[in-house]
């Protein structure tokens, strides 16, 4: 498990210089990335499901990333963009286009479908947890009006 | 009155290219146009931004004075995520302290020239990225060497051709071919072992993450034109590796009769 920590924290890592994110920011970004990998792998074992596994990981990379920063004063894409990186199905995307490839439709359809569903599942979670979060300091902002 | 309206005028819009420029989501764009006018007292600002242009009205409601409208048009967009969180800091400050508007603009200047980080850690970080991701799929370490030098080739090549200013599709399916024909060559010299992961680790450092993920940003801010329009970029751009990459296996298999 450690081992897969270092592997996602030096991977966001490579691709937080290829985004060209603030110095001070890359440290941080990558153990976004990496928290968000143990995250999508933990769930994986423990549920059994590509799909739901990516939603929580992606729930973990935001959240993390919304508290990152409001604390250090940034923007939230600077840690969600690295930090989503390694959740995303590139290897289902691979596959669906080799099962086109050796017209292997029945394939084509499951891993593609599955591949879809990672993707939404990904999108959504990042959507939940944005929408909530603006809903907090929305209502934090109107009681400050009230007062 | 009316030279410095138009004077911020163009600080707002030039604050707005850099972030649209450096891929920041449209909401994003509009909320620093409105904000930096704002901070100079513009009483009434409508700005409607996509990922390919944005438009900006100000009036400062007076009957005398006419309105100003500006159109820019983004042509050639790339991610740098440092610019765009300068520039949101920048608007930040604004609300917050006085600056005249050629003080912001030198700021915006300093912004927009900031150097990227030099060419040969970013290819590095493109290897690293690449090569690691490889690992988290349980990839070999052979596979590992193999994705971290074809990742470094296909940065250099699809950088290439982004300076003579080609198209995406161009540059995605130039990445994928490379990609392909590079790991089919490493598995067949002995250095690679798993084809497929060394395929699917080099081609991560193309796929479009974060075009998926400022389009679902941009559909949850309601701005569901720039939505479509960048989650048609991310599909045009995962075609585009996936006919790269489809391509020369394709025509692989059919010379060599197997990979």
């Amino acid at each position: 498990m450690f081992l897969q920590f270092i592997f996602s924290f030096l991977s966001t890592l490579g691709f937080a210089i290829l985004f060209n994110i603030p110095k001070k920011a890359i440290i941080k970004a990558s153990i976004v990335g990496g928290t968000g990998w143990i995250a999508y792998v933990y769930s994986n074992e423990k549920f059994h499901s590509l799909i739901v596994a990516s939603f929580i990981g992606a729930c973990i990379v935001a959240i993390i990333s919304e508290i990152f920063a409001r604390k250090f004063k940034e923007t939230v894409t600077v840690f969600i963009i690295p930090g989503i990186i390694p959740l995303v199905p590139g290897a289902g995307m691979y596959y669906t286009m080799l099962a086109v490839i050796k017209k292997d439709f029945d394939k084509f359809a499951t891993i593609g479908s599955e591949t879809m569903f990672v993707a939404g599942g990904i999108a959504t979670a990042i959507l939940i947890v944005s929408s909530i979060t603006r809903m907090i300091f929305q209502s934090k902002e109107n009681k400050k009006q009230k007062i | 009155m009316h030279s410095s309206m138009k004077n911020i005028l163009a600080l707002a819009i030039y604050a707005g290219e850099i972030m649209l420029k450096n891929g920041a989501e449209t909401y994003r764009v509009e909320d620093t146009i409105i904000r930096i006018c704002h901070a100079y007292n513009i009483p009434y600002v409508e700005s409607f931004v996509t990922p390919t242009g944005i438009f900006v009205s100000v009036d400062n409601k007076n009957n005398d004075t006419e309105a100003f409208t500006f159109i820019k048009r983004i042509q050639f967009r790339s991610i740098d995520l440092n610019k765009i969180s300068q520039v949101n800091n920048f608007s930040r400050k604004l609300a917050t302290s006085y600056l005249s508007v050629e003080e912001g603009m030198n700021i915006l200047k300093s912004i927009d020239t900031l150097p990227k980080y030099p060419r040969m850690l970013k290819i590095i970080g493109a290897g690293f990225a690449s090569s690691f991701f490889g690992l988290l799929l349980g990839a070999t370490y052979n596979d590992f060497f193999s994705s971290f030098f074809i990742a470094l080739i296909i940065y250099i090549a699809v950088s290439f051709v982004d300076r003579l200013h080609s198209n995406l599709f161009i540059q995605n399916f130039i990445g994928g071919a490379i990609a392909a024909l590079l790991a089919i060559l490493s598995v067949n010299i002995n250095l690679g072992i798993n084809i497929d992961k060394i395929i699917i680790s080099s081609i991560m450092i193309l796929v479009p993450g974060v075009a998926i993920t400022n389009a679902i940003r941009d559909y949850i801010s309601g701005e569901l034109l720039s939505g479509v329009a960048r989650s048609a970029e991310a599909i045009i751009v995962a075609v585009s590796i996936a006919v790269g990459v489809g391509a020369v296996m394709n025509t692989w298999i059919y010379i060599f009769g197997g990979i």
